[in-house]
């Protein structure tokens, strides 16, 4: 008994020892200013943007640990130097040069200690990785670049050389107007070769995805599913050294949530504010928001191998059925721009008179008797869990088509399942049709077209309509042969005409992209090309 | 007609009507009776009584405010939700789904919970035992998880949730059940029934249901609140109900993703709930002093 | 005594193996392939898969899979998350505690002010400070949870500004998870400043534990007044009366402690109420609890999580119980059966 209060004396007097003496430690304001916190909308499904299209996992490590061989400037748009100092590019546009830039540290961490800096060695690695399926590391973590299957890159390029130690070159096999817009997005990160023949000896490949090592102004602390995300400041950034010590993604999925704790405080920014509160986050005297017209589009995507989907008459009636206005209206709040078309107005190729559907429904009735799809006939309409700017609530968007197909007579079930597990059941073709969306990332019209609809992409999993067309995939690739605007714009009027005869997809909407921020922060900003960037960013009160 | 009485009558009130005039003394046991007969009303004439489909989108009336607000308009008493649906109509409608189902499910878990409880408790010895102490140990089990569980295996659905709750409210019952049936069988009226040659069902029927349908009364109150809620969380989180059905947990989860704009989407389907939820517990608990005071008398 | 404690370990016992017996079951009921649903490890090929079979015993019969199966459990191995890959008894062990603490709290303070003010409207029964009281318990006791989570970040997180309202601390302290318990990690962690963490961690504390407070105060006030009014109206407390002894004398010595026996078999039950609510309100806070990370796992359908999860909650549920049953039981050996009564 005596000792055990003996010890409850000792607890008491080491506590109060702490609480007291824990003043002289620095101001509090201090510490809550050495680091921001981004509430973020979901869970990354790893550290590494090659193998996975989704905004979350790019978000969480492209412009944060890694680095790329160019960039692109978030206000002009144009390609920009970045880990390669210049480049060149042939008569031909088949070979590619590029110089890369010396004296540019990967991240040190508890799990890794590079000996060398940047070189040739980590380009070609990064690229062979995704480019050849014989290289050891092509299989590990699932073996799938969505971004690089979708587009078709990996078959294109012939060979990746080494020059010599700080010069590389890239052969391609047809010309490509979009090969370096394609190498500036969030996909095309360079990894670190030293750390993965390092894991390749311990055996534990796969860890390279986890456990991420990159050139990047943050270098990855820790995770903890469906809570948060450490990063530490990297000190030896070759840019201007990050102003945050520290960089905490708060995993939040309720996007109320989000914006409660950034009005509280908790969170310095916050990912897809909702379009209806938009205008709570502008009364407020001490949030920011940032706002720019987005190069994306949401669309509903009909399952095009499932009966009666692959019929174009059926997916022309449901287009038919819906009227876009109301979910501009009521979805969006009016903060975008109706879709005719895959592509949105900031794109050079955007074609103003494109076909449109009309809201029809006797028209859709019609068509869907013709067809032989009965009165009560059942479908399903998947709604994506999370906000995205291109679609900030799929689920209210479901339940007002619920609505209008329930008038042509057709009864929906709405579906949806958590992030990951959605984009999984989607990749096997679960679904009858679905809400979703793409979020380009580079200002090329290719990278709408192809990934979204091309018979490439159907297995990488980012067309979800599963629609292949010899047609289709004819014309996207005429268009990328030709580095004519005008050329190449006529080009893409064929391709609208097809898609508005097969409609394998409704294209609803271009949604403006938005950024809310507390007043306190200070080099916030929206680039147009990709996911946020957290370098500049610095917290001042 | 008043009628001139020489002989002052006796007048014995039977023990049900003894539990009703206590019931009744007590305001607010009166009062908790009324608000929820209110609701019982609106769940049975939701129909008549609901100005529009709950269902009816319009969208143009969206965000409505309340009538009470300077921007509502009396054509939504409640104002609309982000769809433009009227909110007074599917509050109506989900009184019907949320306090329904929960008085359906109490009755399924009460009839089923009875049977198992007679049974055991007109067995004897180890049998009986091992069942009961089993059930009882289950019964401490969290709705939630059963729910949970539930989902996972046969997905997610108001049915299915009502099956959990069922699953979890039955224990009670039988626990309930099983220890009345034990005491009632040591005393002399059901032993003059079976010397009278009654076997164990007429003596369930004829002897020991009349006596306990007073616990199951108190019991079944305090099911339904437990039900009301439960059926309203599971909504709320997902687990339940699904969009477009009115039911109250889910309309305010609906509610959660605009509540800065339309704090009365989240305000008002809570507000229902927990006014549901307190009539029934008023009701309960003036039962249960009503029952209590006739005991002592 | 020995009687009760072997007749406790064997319902102990019994209640467990039929909880294993149901979770080994899910394998099956749940939609998938039952290895991944006992693993969570996925199966690359047909010869991983065949490996994997063997090593977890699908291909022997049900009884040979069901006694590997509490192998397995014993010695730790509980299988890995089918979506993030971690050890799930690693992820159990850092979820499990948090909801332990907040119950915890909540439980502490529901005792602290029910139960006096439970024994102050008890004595003054039907008084108008007794109807007031009554009032107020069961107003609060009717709250939906969730309800009451989202008025009170309404007011005093959005509102007022006053106290945070998601997570357990400010995701800036990084405080290494030794004990599962905030407050005692905060404690053993090296280096950060303690009382600042402290003071945060106690304020993200705050509107958790009186969501959950309030409603488990609401019972527990309830719960001791009827015990106290039962007690009152005794025979022994008027021949404790006719003796002449203080009111201050009765109350300590016959009615305290009579009434406060028959209020730890109800507490029984409230502990299920208390963790269903603390596993509703950590959606709401984003507190890292066993609650959180269950409803994660079903929106992820992450079935080898919701097995085990299954098994861990209602294996701490049932301890608690049966724990507190048995105390009972020591105490007051006049009741000799497991039982349970209402609010």
């Amino acid at each position: 008994m005596l000792r055990v209060s003996r010890l409850l004396t000792a607890i008491i007097a080491w506590t109060t020892a702490i609480v007291l003496g824990g003043c002289s430690q620095g101001k509090p304001e201090d510490f809550y200013r050495s680091g921001i916190i981004y509430c973020s909308e979901s869970n990354p499904i790893n550290f590494n943007p090659q193998l996975d299209t989704s905004g979350t996992t790019s978000d969480a490590s492209s412009h944060q640990i890694y680095g790329r061989l160019l960039d692109f400037n978030p206000d002009s748009g144009r390609i920009e130097a970045s880990l390669a100092n210049s480049w060149q590019v042939s008569e031909d546009g088949l070979t590619y040069e590029f110089q890369l830039r010396k004296g540019v540290t990967f991240h040190t961490t508890d799990y890794f200690t590079p000996t060398r800096t940047f070189n040739a060695d980590d380009v070609i690695f990064s690229i062979d990785r995704w480019r050849l399926p014989s290289h050891p590391y092509h299989n590990v973590s699932g073996g799938r670049y969505a971004y690089f299957e979708s587009l078709g890159i990996a078959d294109n390029i012939q060979e990746v050389a080494r020059l010599n130690s700080y010069r590389v070159r890239i052969k391609l096999i047809n010309r490509d107007s979009s090969f370096l817009a394609n190498l500036a997005t969030d996909f095309s990160v360079i990894l670190s070769e030293e750390y993965a023949k390092q894991l390749m000896q311990k055996g534990v490949p796969e860890r390279i995805d986890h456990y991420p090592v990159g050139t990047g102004p943050f270098k990855f602390q820790s995770y903890r599913k469906d809570h948060y995300i450490r990063f530490k400041r990297h000190e030896n950034y070759w840019r201007d050294t990050p102003r945050s010590e520290r960089l905490i993604y708060d995993i939040t999925p309720k996007s109320s949530l989000r914006l409660a704790k950034l009005i509280t405080g908790e969170c310095d920014a916050i990912a897809f504010p909702s379009q209806a509160e938009v205008e709570v986050i502008r009364q407020r005297d001490q949030l920011e928001l940032a706002e720019k017209p987005g190069l994306n589009i949401g669309f509903w995507a009909f399952n095009t191998q499932k009966s009666p989907f692959n019929n174009p008459d059926v997916r022309r009636a449901l287009a038919f059925a819906i009227d876009k206005n109301t979910l501009l209206e009521t979805v969006y709040f009016d903060s975008a721009v109706r879709a005719k078309t895959l592509l949105p107005p900031a794109s050079w190729a955007y074609q103003r008179d494109a076909d449109d559907t009309a809201y029809n429904p006797v028209l859709a009735r019609k068509l869907l008797n013709d067809a032989g799809v009965p009165e009560g006939f059942r479908m399903t309409i998947w709604a994506m869990p999370v906000e995205r700017a291109y679609n900030p609530n799929a689920a209210k968007m479901a339940e007002l088509m619920q609505r209008y197909l329930a008038e042509v007579g057709i009864k929906a079930d709405i579906i949806s399942y958590d992030w990951t597990t959605f984009r999984r059941h989607l990749r096997d073709g679960a679904h009858d049709s679905v809400l979703i969306g793409w979020s380009a990332d580079s200002g090329d019209p290719d990278n709408f077209y192809r990934p979204l609809l091309s018979c490439g992409a159907i297995p990488s999993g980012t067309n979800r309509a599963m629609w292949c067309n010899s047609n289709y995939d004819r014309l996207i690739n005429a268009a990328l042969k030709t580095e004519n605007i005008e050329q190449r714009k006529r080009i893409y009027q064929q391709v609208n005409r097809l898609l508005y005869e097969q409609l394998p997809l409704v294209p609803l909407a271009h949604a403006y992209r938005y950024q809310a921020y507390r007043s306190g922060l200070s080099g916030m900003s929206i680039n147009p090309y990709g996911g946020i960037n957290f370098a500049g960013v610095e917290k001042k009160l | 007609m008043a009628q001139f009485s020489l002989y002052q009558e006796e007048f014995h009130p039977s023990p049900w009507q003894k539990t009703w005039r206590e019931f009744r003394s007590s305001h607010i046991a009166s009062l908790g009776l009324m608000i929820l007969l209110f609701f019982l009303v609106f769940s049975l004439f939701a129909p008549i009584i609901a100005p529009y489909d709950p269902l009816q989108q319009n969208v143009n009336a969206l965000f409505i405010p309340p009538s009470w607000n300077v921007n509502g308009t009396i054509s939504h008493l409640f104002g609309t939700d982000a769809l433009g649906r009227d909110l007074f109509s599917r509050i109506v409608y989900g009184c019907r789904v949320t306090l329904g189902s929960s008085i359906l499910l109490v009755l399924v878990a009460m009839v089923v919970g009875v049977t198992i409880g007679t049974i055991a408790g007109m067995l004897e010895g180890v049998r009986s035992s091992v069942i009961n102490h089993l059930l009882d140990a289950l019964m401490a089990i969290p709705t939630l998880l059963i729910a949970i569980i539930i989902v996972a295996v046969l997905g997610t659905g108001l049915v299915n949730s009502m099956w959990a709750i069922t699953l979890a409210l039955t224990p009670q019952f039988v626990h309930h059940t099983r220890s009345f049936v034990r005491t009632e069988m040591k005393k002399e009226y059901v032993l003059a029934s079976k010397l009278d040659g009654a076997n164990h069902l007429q003596l369930f029927f004829y002897s020991i249901l009349p006596n306990m349908i007073e616990m199951l009364v108190v019991q079944g109150t305090i099911a339904l609140s437990i039900a009301v809620i439960d059926i309203s969380a599971l909504g709320f989180l997902n687990l339940g109900a699904r969009p477009p059905v009115p039911e109250l947990g889910a309309m305010l989860a609906d509610g959660m993703d605009v509540a800065y704009v339309a704090p009365w989407t989240v305000a008002l389907p809570g507000l229902t709930i927990f006014l549901i939820v307190l009539a029934i517990n008023v009701v309960g608990d003036g039962l249960r002093s009503a029952l209590r005071k006739r005991l002592t008398q | 005594m020995i009687n009760a404690l072997s007749r406790y370990t064997i319902l102990f016992t019994l209640t467990l193996l039929v909880l294993a017996l149901l979770s080994f079951s899910l394998i099956y009921m749940f939609p998938g392939d039952p290895l991944i649903n006992l693993t969570g490890l996925v199966p690359q090929n047909d010869i991983q898969r065949e490996a994997l079979i063997k090593q977890f015993k699908l291909d022997q019969p049900y009884p040979i899979q069901f006694y590997h199966y509490l192998q397995q459990l014993f010695s730790g191995n509980w299988g890995y998350s089918f979506i993030s890959g971690e050890s799930l008894r690693d992820e159990i062990g850092i979820a499990m505690p948090a909801t332990f603490e907040l119950s915890t709290y909540a439980m502490v303070i529901a005792v602290i002010i029910g139960v006096p003010v439970g024994c102050y409207a008890g004595l003054r029964s039907y008084t108008a400070s007794d109807y007031a009281i009554n009032t107020a318990s069961i107003f609060s006791y009717s709250f939906p949870v969730f309800w009451l989570a989202l008025i009170f970040i309404l007011f005093f997180s959005l509102d007022a500004g006053m106290v945070p309202l998601s997570g357990r601390i400010s995701l800036l302290f990084e405080v290494p998870n030794k004990t599962g318990f905030i407050l005692i990690d905060i404690l053993l962690a090296e280096d950060i400043n303690h009382s600042l963490a402290l003071k945060d961690a106690i304020k993200h504390l705050i509107l958790p534990t009186i969501t959950i407070g309030l409603i488990s105060t609401a019972a527990m006030i309830r719960i001791t007044r009827r015990s106290v009014i039962d007690v009152v109206n005794s025979p022994y407390i008027t021949a404790a009366r006719s003796r002449g002894l203080s009111k201050r004398q009765i109350f300590m010595r016959h009615i305290l402690r009579n009434a406060l026996l028959p209020i730890l078999p109800l507490m029984a039950i409230q502990v299920t109420t208390l963790i269903t609510n603390a596993m509703i309100v950590e959606t709401l806070f984003s507190w890292p609890g066993i609650g959180n990370w269950l409803i994660n796992a079903i929106n992820q359908r992450d079935y080898p999580a919701l097995r085990i999860g299954m098994l861990a909650v209602s294996t701490m549920v049932i301890t608690l119980t049966i724990l507190i049953d048995f105390f009972n039981r020591l105490i007051d050996p006049s009741r000799e059966k497991f039982e349970r009564g209402t609010i």
